[in-house]
């Protein structure tokens, strides 16, 4: 499909580009002053900002993709799949307030404010080369969406895409940083929210309206498609409600973590940068919010693309589903507007992942193991090369994505499954250890790789679902790290005293809070009267 | 004691409460209802108008249980917030901090 882009079309476009750059250059003066100012915005921003960079980042090209794959395939009840995100529901008022309170720029940073002595730092180095490589690998998966929607819309080769408009994306990143990507990631926020709404809502209107929608689906004998619960069975078929409970136990519960989800790194740094505790509570929770909110309209649309062009086969075709509602049936002259919106869509998430890798390399790689002692000047310019090989690095990693999809899913799933509860524990714990946390990750990676590829390969166990998946390989990191953890001696109660007072974590701590007491660091539960002697 | 406290001193903010367990709770039923209600009213189905609204009304009593204790943590958090900070930089230097008098 070439889509036809009239002049006007092209002026959306172009204004949008430079509307874009320009606001992000201009605080370059900001940008540059130092570390806090180039990957925080100096810890100064009030909730909404951070917030709508929450939501801006949350919504890439392949967003729409992916939820139009679901919910073509499941009908309503696919939206469940979008309901990771609610990892922030307590997130927000738990570990978001906590991770606030410890002032670590990063998770990797995080882990020696937590634990302490060898095993903290090998997890520090361990957790930032990984996040480097995560970013890299985002934005070239992202990057690689947006050659494919401009293959499919202009019939360009999937390398423009991919580099045209990340390396415009770059300019305003590398000139002002984390205040370049926020400021930014607003307007890309309202504009991408407006635009989604427009275009769903249109699309909904095409179908027929929702009474045409509902009408169509019970001619089509497809009414179970309007039921969010109506899954394949208790444990059997393609979407059991085994796996919707799980899904609603991963994101709910998840909260207590940190980094249960994938998206608690980008999320990390949105809360450092908000001004005070209820600031960053409130920006995890409403630019979530408006990711659920978004994803609930999607969702609507994507029913009505289903009764336009009922019984897709092709994953393929069918994931093009909402952008072609846009191209197809809007108006000449509003599909510049639509592709701009896609634009902002894409640039704020390629934007968000550029600084955050160039973070953890900055902060967590050069400065704590190479150069402690490094000016906030020459940061800034650390800051800006590693944001540079990050660009690099992502098109080799886009142009690539075609032959190493399966494995970086894996990979992936190898974040969310076996550690998963360690991520919990390390919150709420108190006699949780970098030991226990290192083995969890180890050991995880050994499991991943038998149970979800070589044991079903060799016929030693069946191909499990993925709610079995999750639970076995739970089970079997317990079975390491708890022995671990129990047989390796508890971080010093010098260093957990320190933490415990600093950011005041929710569970198990007893031990650590009345040492804290004792010592008249915080105010004791109940205080008792002074014995006399 | 009322059910819902809603003045607080610092001290008593950084404690986990009631109030805080009521949010937990309440938070993930709000982000429930809000992701249902909304895809069912967009099909003009009346039970997504009611769960959006119900879960709307949830939204406001969440931030009203919950906003004076974050405001109280907040405010005292700030004071200490540049002595923290200081700690942090010397680790990342791999300087021995000097311990601060509590």
């Amino acid at each position: 499909m070439n889509v036809l882009f009239t002049w006007l079309d092209w002026l959306w476009v172009g204004a949008f580009l430079l509307l874009m750059i320009g606001s992000g250059v201009l605080f370059y003066r900001l940008g540059k002053r130092s570390q806090s100012d180039f990957f925080l915005a100096g810890r100064g921003l009030p909730w909404w900002l951070p917030a709508s960079s929450v939501y801006a980042t949350h919504t890439a090209t392949d967003t729409p993709m992916w939820i139009t794959g679901v919910i073509y395939k499941y009908g309503l009840a696919g939206i469940w799949y979008t309901f990771f995100s609610a990892w922030a529901a307590i997130s927000a008022f738990v570990s978001t307030r906590i991770f606030r309170r410890s002032l670590a720029y990063t998770q990797a940073e995080w882990n020696v404010v937590r634990f302490t002595g060898l095993g903290a730092e090998m997890l520090r180095g361990w957790m930032a080369g990984w996040q480097v490589f995560m970013n890299m690998f985002v934005l070239g998966w992202v990057g690689i969406a947006m050659g494919k929607v401009c293959a499919f819309l202009f019939g360009w080769p999937l390398w423009v895409g991919l580099v045209s408009f990340s390396s415009g994306c770059a300019i305003y990143v590398l000139a002002a940083g984390y205040w370049g990507v926020v400021m930014a990631d607003f307007q890309q926020g309202v504009i991408a929210f407006l635009v989604i709404m427009i275009v769903s809502i249109w699309g909904i209107m095409v179908a027929g309206g929702p009474t045409g929608i509902v009408e169509k689906l019970i001619i089509l004998g497809e009414t179970d498609r309007m039921n969010p619960f109506a899954f394949t069975g208790w444990w059997t078929g393609e979407f059991p409600a085994a796996w919707f409970v799980t899904m609603m136990v991963i994101a709910i519960l998840g909260g207590f973590g940190m980094g249960t989800s994938i998206d608690w790194y980008p999320e990390a740094q949105r809360i450092q940068s908000a001004r005070t505790v209820r600031d960053s509570t409130y920006s995890i929770w409403w630019g979530t919010l408006v990711g659920l909110v978004r994803n609930s309209v999607w969702a609507i649309a994507i029913l009505g693309f289903f009764v336009l062009f009922p019984g897709m086969t092709e994953t393929s075709e069918y994931e093009m589903g909402w952008f072609r509602l846009g191209f197809d049936y809007l108006p000449v002259g509003m599909v510049g507007f639509f592709f701009a919106a896609i634009l902002a869509i894409h640039l704020s998430t390629i934007s968000s992942h550029l600084n955050l890798g160039a973070l953890y390399a900055t902060r967590d790689l050069y400065q704590h193991y190479w150069n402690p002692e490094a000016s906030e000047r020459t940061l800034v310019w650390v800051g800006r090369w590693s944001t540079l090989i990050l660009l690099l690095g992502s098109f080799v990693y886009g142009l690539m994505m075609e032959n190493i999809t399966e494995w970086l899913i894996f990979a992936l799933w190898i974040m969310t499954a076996g550690i998963w509860l360690p991520n919990i524990l390390q919150v709420v714990w108190w006699r949780f250890n970098a030991w226990g946390y290192l083995s969890a990750w180890i050991a995880n990676l050994g499991f991943s790789w038998l149970v979800v590829w070589v044991l079903p390969e060799f016929g030693v166990i069946p191909d499990l679902a993925d709610y079995q998946q999750f639970w076995l390989l739970m089970l079997l990191g317990a079975c390491v790290f708890i022995p671990t953890t129990f047989l390796t001696k508890p971080e010093s109660m010098d260093h957990l005293v320190k933490y415990y007072v600093q950011a005041r974590p929710l569970g198990w701590w007893g031990p650590v809070r009345r040492e804290a007491e004792r010592r008249g660091l915080i105010q004791e539960d109940s205080p008792k009267p002074p014995k006399v002697v | 004691m009322p059910l819902i406290r809603r003045t607080w001193t610092a001290a008593e903010a950084d404690k986990w409460t009631r109030e805080d367990w009521f949010v937990i709770v309440l938070s993930p039923i709000c982000y429930f209802a809000l992701t249902l209600g909304v895809a069912l009213s967009f099909l003009l189905i009346w039970e997504g108008f009611a769960i959006t609204a119900v879960s709307i009304v949830l939204v406001v009593w969440m931030h009203w249980i919950i906003d004076p204790k974050l405001k109280a943590i907040s405010e005292e958090y700030e004071k200490n917030q540049q002595e923290y900070l200081r700690e942090l930089e010397d680790a990342v230097r791999w300087k021995q901090h000097e311990q601060a008098a509590p």
